[in-house]
C-alpha cells in the first residue's frame, strides 16, 4: 500500500517535477569543481556609468578570487572569498583588507551586487522551502516559476525568493523580497549561450527596485569549467601579490 | 465713574480681597516661571543636541535624507557657503562630505561614516572639537589627519598617532582608498557618535572620494537656534537658488522635535487645567460677595442705576482684581525667573551630560515676552468670559425684589 503512493508518488512528478528538483537541477548545472572566467561588468546609474573588466576563478562552491584588470583606475583591486570570510586587496593602499562579516553585505566594487553575490552558495536549496507556483510555455521552452521561503530560522537576509527556471536547467529570472515581502531587487538573465560546454547566462543585469535608472550588467565573455586550478590562487599571499 | 465705584468696593472687604489677589498672583506667577524654565530647557536641549553634529540647519542635497550617497551632491560648495554666510543670524557654513567606508587597523575593521570637514568651520559648527579626550582636533594644515569616537577607537585598537585605513566607494563608482593618522580622539558622550564617525581634512576627502569641489551637506550654525529659525526663509530662497534642499532642526532631529511637542501639549493641558480652578475659585469668591450685597444692589436701583450698569459694576470689579493680581504674579513671576536666568538652577545628576555639551551644569529658564504674558492672559481671559456669570445674575435683578431679598 505504501510502496503503491510512493509510485504514484513518482509518476506524477515525471510529468511536472516538483519544486526542490527543478532547483537541484539547476544547482547541479551550475556546480564545477572549478571555474576560469573573464567577466566585464557595466555599472549604470542616472549620472555615469562605468566599465569594468575583471578575471575571475571558483573552487568548490564558497572560494572565489576575483581579479579587476581594467580600466587602470579599477585595475589590481582584488576580492577574495574562502569559506564565509572575504578579503580585499587595494593596490594604492597596497594592503589586505578582511571585510567585517557585517559588511558582506555592502555594496561591491560600487556595483548593485554585494559580497554575499560572490558566490553562489547553496543557500537557496539547503535554507529555503520551495513551491511550484506557476508552470508556462516559452517558445520552445517550460518555465517554472519556484518560490522560496527560508525556513524557520535560516540565516539569510531575504524575506522570500521567486526564480523563474527554464527546463534547460537555467534561471532566467531571479527575484528578491525583503521581510516585508516586498520586492527589494531583480536579476534577470539577458542572454543564455553555451559556455565552456553549459548551457550558461551569459548576460546578466541586477537590479534594485527602488532605485529606478540604476542597474549592473555582467557579462562573460569566456569560461572555462573544471580545469585544474593551482591551490596557490586563493591564499592570502597570492591576493597581495599575483604571481600571474 | 463706574470703575471708580467698582475700585472702593474692592477695598470694602480688604481680606478677602488681598486673598484673592494672592491666589491669581502665586498662579501667574507659576505659570511664568514654569514655562520660562520648560522652555529654557528645551532650548538647551535643542541647542546641545545641534550643536553636537547637525548644525542648527543643513543645505542637502535633493532627496539626500532619504537616501544618502555620494550620488547626491552639492556642486557648488564654495558659492552656497559664501550666500549663506550673507544672510543675518548666520555666522558659520560647514561644507562636508558624508562617506561610508571600512575602517582597517591591524586586521581589525569597521564600518563608519567618514566626513571630510573644513576643520576651522566645523569646530564652529559642531562640538566635536571640543569634546577632545585625547591629542587634538584637525587644523587647516591637517592633510593625512584624522580624528575620530573612543568607541570606534577602542573597537579598532587604536591611539593617537596610529594610522586607520580607510576603504570605500568613491562618487564615481570607483574604490576609494586612502591611510590616515590619528590625531586626536573624542568623546561626545553620543555613542552614535563616538562609534560611528571618522573626521577627516575636506580636501582630502573630496579627492579620495572623487568629491573634487563638491559636498554632501553644508551645516550651518548661527549665533542662537531661533536666529537661524528667523533666517530660515531667507536661507530656503538661497537653497532653491542653488537646487539644494534646506533642513530646519526639526527635520534633522524628528525625534526630538516629536518629544518635545508632546511634551509641550501635555504640560499645556496642565497649565489650563490650573488656570481654569484659579478662575473657577475668584469667581465662586464673587458670586460669594454679589449675594451677600443684593439688597446693596437693590438700592443701587432704586436710586437709578440701569440693571447694565449694576452688572458692568461687578464685571469691572472682577476685573480689577484679574489686572491687578496678574501684574503682581507678573512682576514676582519674571523677577524669579530673571533671578535664575542669571545664576541657573543646579541639577544633581545632569552636570556630567551637560558638562560634554560644553554647557554649565546647571539648567537655566528663559523668559520671553511669550512665556512672561501668555499665562497672565489667559488667566485674565479666563476670569473676563467668567464673569459674565454674576453680570448676569446682577443684570436681571429689580430694585423692589432685591431690597426685599434676606
Amino acid at each position: 500500500m505504501r510502496s503503491g503512493l510512493a509510485v504514484a508518488v513518482i509518476a506524477l512528478s515525471a510529468g511536472a517535477p516538483d519544486a526542490d528538483t527543478i532547483l537541484q537541477r539547476v544547482y547541479d548545472n551550475y556546480r564545477s569543481a572549478s571555474s576560469q572566467a573573464s567577466v566585464s561588468m557595466t555599472v549604470h546609474r542616472p549620472e555615469w556609468e562605468r566599465h569594468l573588466d575583471m578575471k575571475t576563478w571558483t573552487r568548490g562552491e564558497e572560494d572565489a578570487l576575483v581579479r579587476f584588470v581594467a580600466p587602470p583606475k579599477d585595475a589590481g583591486n582584488a576580492t577574495l572569498k574562502l569559506g564565509r570570510d572575504t578579503w580585499v586587496f587595494n593596490p594604492k593602499l597596497n594592503q589586505v583588507i578582511k571585510l567585517p562579516a557585517s559588511m558582506l553585505g555592502q555594496s561591491w566594487m560600487g556595483s548593485d551586487f554585494s559580497y554575499d553575490d560572490l558566490s553562489k552558495s547553496e543557500s537557496i536549496i539547503t535554507q529555503y522551502t520551495h513551491r511550484l507556483l506557476a508552470t508556462e510555455q516559452i517558445g520552445a521552452n517550460t518555465v517554472w516559476t519556484v518560490e522560496a521561503i527560508p525556513k524557520p530560522g535560516a540565516p539569510v537576509v531575504w524575506g522570500k525568493v521567486t526564480l523563474k527556471i527554464r527546463d534547460d536547467d537555467v534561471v532566467t529570472e531571479e527575484t528578491f523580497f525583503d521581510q516585508d515581502q516586498n520586492p527589494a531587487r531583480r536579476l534577470q538573465t539577458d542572454r543564455i549561450g553555451t559556455l565552456g560546454g553549459r548551457t550558461y547566462p551569459v548576460v546578466m543585469t541586477m537590479q534594485p527596485l527602488d532605485a529606478p535608472g540604476q542597474w549592473t550588467r555582467i557579462e562573460t565573455g569566456e569560461a572555462r569549467f573544471d580545469l585544474p586550478v593551482p591551490e596557490y590562487l586563493f591564499t592570502l599571499s597570492n591576493l597581495q601579490n599575483p604571481r600571474q | 465713574m463706574l470703575a471708580a465705584l467698582a475700585w472702593r468696593n474692592l477695598w470694602r472687604r480688604q481680606q478677602r480681597t488681598w486673598l484673592s489677589l494672592l491666589s491669581i498672583a502665586l498662579v501667574t506667577a507659576l505659570l511664568v516661571f514654569m514655562l520660562s524654565f520648560q522652555l529654557g530647557v528645551y532650548a538647551t536641549m535643542k541647542q546641545s543636541t545641534l550643536r553636537l553634529f547637525d548644525g542648527y540647519a543643513q543645505f542637502q542635497p535633493v532627496g539626500y535624507a532619504e537616501d544618502p550617497g555620494l550620488d547626491r551632491s552639492i556642486a557648488d560648495p564654495g558659492r552656497l557657503t559664501e550666500d549663506a554666510l550673507g544672510i543675518a543670524g548666520v555666522t558659520v557654513a560647514a561644507p562636508r562630505v558624508n562617506a561610508f567606508a571600512i575602517l582597517t587597523s591591524g586586521g581589525r575593521s569597521y564600518g563608519a561614516a567618514v566626513v571630510g570637514v573644513d576643520p576651522a568651520r566645523e569646530a564652529r559648527v559642531s562640538s566635536i572639537a571640543a569634546t577632545i579626550r585625547s591629542g587634538r582636533y584637525l587644523t587647516p594644515e591637517d592633510d593625512d589627519a584624522a580624528v575620530l569616537g573612543d568607541v570606534l577607537a577602542r573597537d579598532l585598537r587604536l591611539a593617537v598617532g596610529g594610522t586607520v585605513t580607510v576603504l570605500g566607494a568613491a562618487g564615481d563608482g570607483s574604490v576609494a582608498a586612502d591611510v590616515l593618522r590619528v590625531a586626536g580622539i573624542y568623546h561626545s558622550g553620543v555613542p552614535e557618535l563616538d562609534r560611528t564617525i571618522l573626521e577627516m581634512p575636506l580636501a582630502r576627502a573630496q579627492d579620495a572620494f572623487a568629491m573634487t569641489g563638491r559636498a554632501s551637506t553644508v551645516a550651518l550654525g548661527g549665533t542662537s537656534l531661533g536666529a537661524v529659525d528667523a533666517a530660515l526663509p531667507a536661507l530656503d530662497a538661497i537653497g532653491k537658488r542653488h537646487g539644494v534642499a534646506l533642513l530646519d532642526w526639526t527635520a534633522l532631529e524628528p525625534a526630538m522635535h516629536d518629544v518635545i511637542t508632546l511634551k509641550y501639549a501635555t504640560s499645556m493641558l496642565f497649565y489650563l487645567t490650573l488656570v481654569a480652578v484659579v478662575a473657577f475659585i475668584i469667581l465662586n469668591t464673587l458670586l460669594m460677595s454679589v449675594l451677600e450685597r443684593t439688597r446693596e444692589f437693590g438700592i443701587l436701583l432704586a436710586i437709578g442705576m440701569k440693571p447694565h450698569q449694576v452688572g458692568l459694576l461687578v464685571w469691572l470689579e472682577l476685573l480689577a482684581l484679574g489686572v491687578l493680581g496678574c501684574a503682581i504674579g507678573l512682576a514676582f513671576g519674571a523677577g524669579i525667573t530673571l533671578w535664575f536666568e542669571v545664576h541657573g538652577i543646579p541639577y544633581p545628576g545632569l552636570d556630567e551630560i551637560l558638562a560634554q555639551f560644553g554647557l554649565p551644569p546647571r539648567l537655566y529658564p528663559m523668559l520671553s515676552p511669550f512665556t512672561a504674558l501668555i499665562g497672565p492672559a489667559a488667566l485674565l481671559l479666563a476670569i473676563a468670559i467668567g464673569g459674565v456669570a454674576p453680570y448676569l445674575r446682577v443684570a436681571r435683578l429689580t430694585a423692589a425684589a432685591a431690597m426685599r431679598a434676606a
